[in-house]
């Protein structure tokens, strides 16, 4: 056999594995920030740029895509040239795909401070970014299919089938979460409404975690844990068997986000149920994993890779088995919008991705600058600290979020609220977002430790750009079928094939939930009393979503009597036709906002209210924990703004009368001035083309539209 | 490299070698890769088990849901439901709460005003200050009343609400007892002099 000499590139290994370290720095911090935030308002420092609603989606994103990506790619880089006996296939695409993404990063974080977002989670990322991520992803796909394609070796490895997936599912999920019509260079607005919006959204926020979370660092962990323990894989067949259920379930589960949402019953009960059914598979990835470890237990014992490792996959364990259980509408109706869901992705991304990211850093580094581990007694101190942070860290959520959920529910014998005041329910979580904070701190001291260990190493070491490798030519016969190939066998060498396969897999869940949701019309009965937004409502509303208020409020009142008795009727599929995008939030840091305008509900409360509680919450409500945001009350409206948005939104098929463009601009004028009238007669002297007089009108409108009396605008 | 040697030793065993040492288990013939075997471990039964019934209970909740239309499961029945047994439980309690009063001793003052207090410091400071002294809503502590002083007055505010000012309605908050009680305590604010004071609104009224 004609043995081939050839060699690694380990170059871009290195830069990702840099590029992890820097982004995994400024992810954290944000984090920790944004943690201090919650039980400490004035931790935004009087800014805009820095409150909340702004900063925790550079949070989500800086971890998701910046840190987590980053170590993907390492990752990647590194295991599929070896795993596939060649070089990567192009240097020039490597570069681009490196450099590309660092500067989507970029401009992701400034984006996001200035206030440009697109209003959905973990998708915030305004239209150029997102053809920007487009085009790179498709770098990133080239190379890696080049690489696969010139291989020495007959067949893919497991880690490759779920690289594969990885590539397919994200590009698909974020092309089609990520449609939208533009109005100006850094604003449109999704094409998806209402509960649709929802639907399609949460399909994608649902599988970014499974396909950018979950999906390659299982391929991850199939190269590194056996690598690293030097023991073979626990059972090939388990793997065939894990990937594909998978991948085929994991695509359905999306709705699980919208249980006693408006989203239809029968899309409510495929997200539990292939929620459920996600149980086995994603164990089979963690027993994969861990019983890959037996015979290695004793190498366990010394190696802080390996323990991390271990911690790693048994976070996985535990939240791929949370996961269904949150699923399950009776557990859902305590655990959505509390504080328990912000523990539960967390056991994922500190546990599963962290440790699994601190461990191939620790293993990869030293192999790359031909040296060993600065010190193992550090990493050993970090593996500890971060172990003993995701516990601080997430218990405390637990508590709070079960407490809390309990107060809301929590009625007098007379059949009242026993806690009416929402605020109450916050003050006991004030504490467990002490510890919660207290928690991530050390996660972050764990990770500075990590920093400190990896630029000793580098400091000692000198890099291997290039690592030379020798393997035999891939021979022709590799390609004959043998008579006792068995289906999986055959397509694990035939890639394209394999792309296909996974492609079809993953696309007949979205297909059969998304399709019926916009062709069946009893899927969205329509209200013909919803009307559209008024140019003041539009505009205000583009400033909720750019604040990110739905980072603290909902917009969704559950079926519920703990709901409706204090919110108001609950919530209907046909009230958010016109929302583009929705708003139905994730989270209730704050109380639901979905009926806040009803003048005879719950929640109404006088324009000098809200004007008074946006400048200065705690003015209102000492115990408030919402940030102050003055600059409303200074910054003018985008007037001009208003034709264009209003024709994009009749290009969307909102129904303005024709030709509103025009007379839109008077109409938001009239409307401000009512409203600015309406201040004055409660004492309050403003202009009436501020921010803070849109924003009022959007609160003032919210749930209107059904309630017994509609308020003529 | 240590990585190449690593992989070389793999290799040279992997060839030779066809059943894993430590758990004697067989390697799955020709997977070797970067070093890599692949045991030939069936799945574990358990797990096979766990998922049947997973793919059992989906089966069973769908023909619950789109067979037999399951009240617990449609949200909107679901609600009506939890909504008619909370009436129904509200009602007996409210009677018996009733009945209760009637045959306990009454109230001393103090316990009127500590009851108002509460109710007080849950709801209404948001609008009128802790101390009464006024924020949104008017000042309880000065002479002035917009729509009347009278304990009765008071009741009509706070049942009826003044929805153009932003006063809501609280009669699905707060019941009888609390509401009168609250008014009790919202009079005993009078001529209190708290910090920061809202100017008079409405019209004075002589005690």
């Amino acid at each position: 056999m004609e043995l081939q000499k050839f060699s690694y590139d380990n170059r871009m290994t290195r830069n990702f594995a840099i590029a992890t370290i820097v982004w995994g720095v400024v992810g954290l911090l944000a984090g920790l920030l944004i943690a201090l935030q919650i039980f400490i308002p004035a931790m935004n420092f009087g800014l805009e740029f820095t409150t909340f609603g702004r900063t925790r989606p550079v949070h989500t994103n800086a971890i998701i895509f910046a840190f987590v990506g980053n170590a993907i790619f390492t990752a990647i880089y590194y295991s599929l040239q070896r795993l596939l006996k060649t070089r990567i296939y192009s240097e020039l695409l490597s570069k681009i795909h490196f450099w590309g993404w660092q500067s989507i990063i970029v401009a992701a974080a400034v984006t996001l401070l200035a206030g440009f977002t697109t209003g959905k989670e973990y998708a915030e990322l305004e239209w150029p970014i997102d053809i920007a991520i487009t085009l790179i992803w498709v770098v990133f796909g080239w190379n890696m299919f080049g690489t696969i394609l010139q291989r020495r070796t007959s067949h893919i490895y497991v880690s490759i089938w779920f690289y594969i997936a990885t590539w397919v599912t994200v590009a698909v999920l974020h092309i089609f979460n990520s449609l939208a019509l533009p109005v100006s260079f850094l604003k449109s607005y999704t094409l998806y409404a209402g509960v649709q919006d929802a639907l399609v959204q949460w399909w994608y926020g649902h599988n970014a975690v499974a396909f950018f979370l979950t999906t390659p660092f299982l391929g991850i962990m199939y190269y590194f844990v056996p690598k690293v323990s030097g023991r073979p894989v626990y059972s090939y067949k388990l793997s065939i068997v894990h990937f594909w259920s998978l991948i085929f379930l994991y695509i359905w589960a999306g709705p699980h986000h919208l249980l006693y949402s408006s989203l239809p019953d029968w899309l409510q009960a495929l997200g539990t149920t292939f929620s459920v059914m996600l149980i086995a598979p994603s164990w089979g990835g963690m027993i994969n994993g861990l019983l890959t470890l037996r015979g290695a237990w004793d190498k366990v014992r010394k190696e802080p890779v390996l323990k991390m490792f271990v911690v790693g996959i048994t976070a996985y364990g535990m939240s791929t088995f949370e996961g269904p259980m949150m699923s399950f509408k009776t557990v859902n109706a305590i655990s959505h919008f509390t504080d328990w869901t912000i523990g539960h992705v967390h056991i994922g991304a500190l546990g599963w991705n962290g440790m699994l990211t601190f461990g191939v850093i620790y293993w990869l580094v030293p192999r790359l600058y031909n040296t060993k581990l600065y010190s193992n007694k550090l990493a050993n101190i970090h593996f500890w600290i971060a172990t003993l942070a995701i516990i601080f860290y997430a218990i405390p959520l637990y508590i709070g979020g079960i407490t809390q959920a309990l107060m809301w529910k929590q009625f007098t014998p007379d059949g009242f609220l026993m806690y009416p005041n929402f605020l109450e329910t916050v003050a006991q979580l004030i504490p467990m977002y002490t510890i919660r904070a207290f928690g991530g701190g050390l996660y972050v001291t764990g990770f500075l430790i990590l920093v400190f260990n990896i630029v000793k190493t580098i400091q000692a070491g000198s890099f291997v750009a290039e690592e030379e490798a020798e393997a035999p030519a891939l021979h022709a016969n590799s390609e004959i079928k043998t008579q006792s190939e068995t289906w999986h066998r055959f397509l694990e060498r035939k890639p394209i094939r394999f792309l296909i396969l996974a492609t079809v897999a993953i696309l007949i869940g979205g297909i059969v939930e998304v399709i019926p949701t916009y062709l069946v019309k009893s899927n969205i009965p329509t209200i013909s009393s919803v009307k559209p937004y008024t140019p003041l409502e539009l505009q205000g509303r583009d400033i909720y979503v750019k604040e990110g208020c739905y980072n603290c409020h909902s917009q969704m009142v559950r079926p519920f009597r703990s709901e409706t008795e204090r919110y108001g009727e609950y919530s209907k599929a046909g009230e958010s036709v016109y929302d583009h995008p929705f708003q139905f939030g994730s989270k209730r840091t704050g109380p639901d906002l979905a009926r806040e305008g009803v003048k005879t509900g719950k929640m109404y409360k006088p324009n000098s209210w809200h004007y008074n509680h946006f400048i200065d919450p705690q003015k209102m409500n000492q115990a408030s924990i919402m940030p102050k945001y003055p600059w409303l009350a200074k910054k003018e409206i985008d007037i001009q703004s208003t034709p264009a948005k209003i024709r994009a939104m009749i290009t969307l098929g909102v129904p303005y009368p024709a030709n509103y463009d025009q007379i839109a601009i008077n109409d938001l004028k009239s409307q401000a001035d009512s409203i600015a009238k309406d201040l004055a007669a409660a004492g309050i002297q403003t202009e009436s083309n501020l921010e803070i007089i849109a924003l009022i009108a959007y609160v003032q409108r919210l749930g209107v539209d059904i309630s017994n009396k509609p308020v003529k605008k | 490299m240590q990585t190449n040697e690593d992989q070389k030793v793999n290799e040279q065993n992997g060839s030779h070698q066809e059943v894993d040492d430590a758990s004697q288990i067989k390697y799955f013939g020709g997977h070797e890769y970067d070093g890599i075997k692949e045991l030939d471990n069936p799945l574990p039964p358990w797990l096979k088990y766990i998922f049947y019934i997973t793919i059992i209970l989906a089966f069973s909740y769908w023909t619950r849901l789109f067979v037999f239309h399951d009240d617990n499961i449609i949200q909107r029945r679901e609600y009506a439901k939890e909504m008619a047994v909370a009436n129904a439980k509200t009602d007996v309690a409210v009677k018996e709460e009733a009945s209760r009063a009637a045959a306990a001793a009454p109230l001393t003052k103090e316990q009127i005003l500590s009851d108002g207090k509460v109710t007080f410091d849950k709801i209404c400071f948001v609008c009128h200050g802790k101390f009464g002294e006024g924020l949104v809503g008017p000042n309880f502590t000065d002479d002035y009343w917009i729509k009347g002083g009278r304990p009765e007055d008071l009741k009509k505010v706070i049942t009826e609400g003044v929805l153009d000012k932003g006063m809501l309605s609280y009669k699905s908050q707060l019941n009888n007892a609390q509401i009168d009680h609250v008014i009790a305590y919202i009079l005993s604010l009078q001529g209190t002099n708290p910090p920061n004071p809202k100017a008079p609104q409405g019209v004075k009224v002589e005690k």
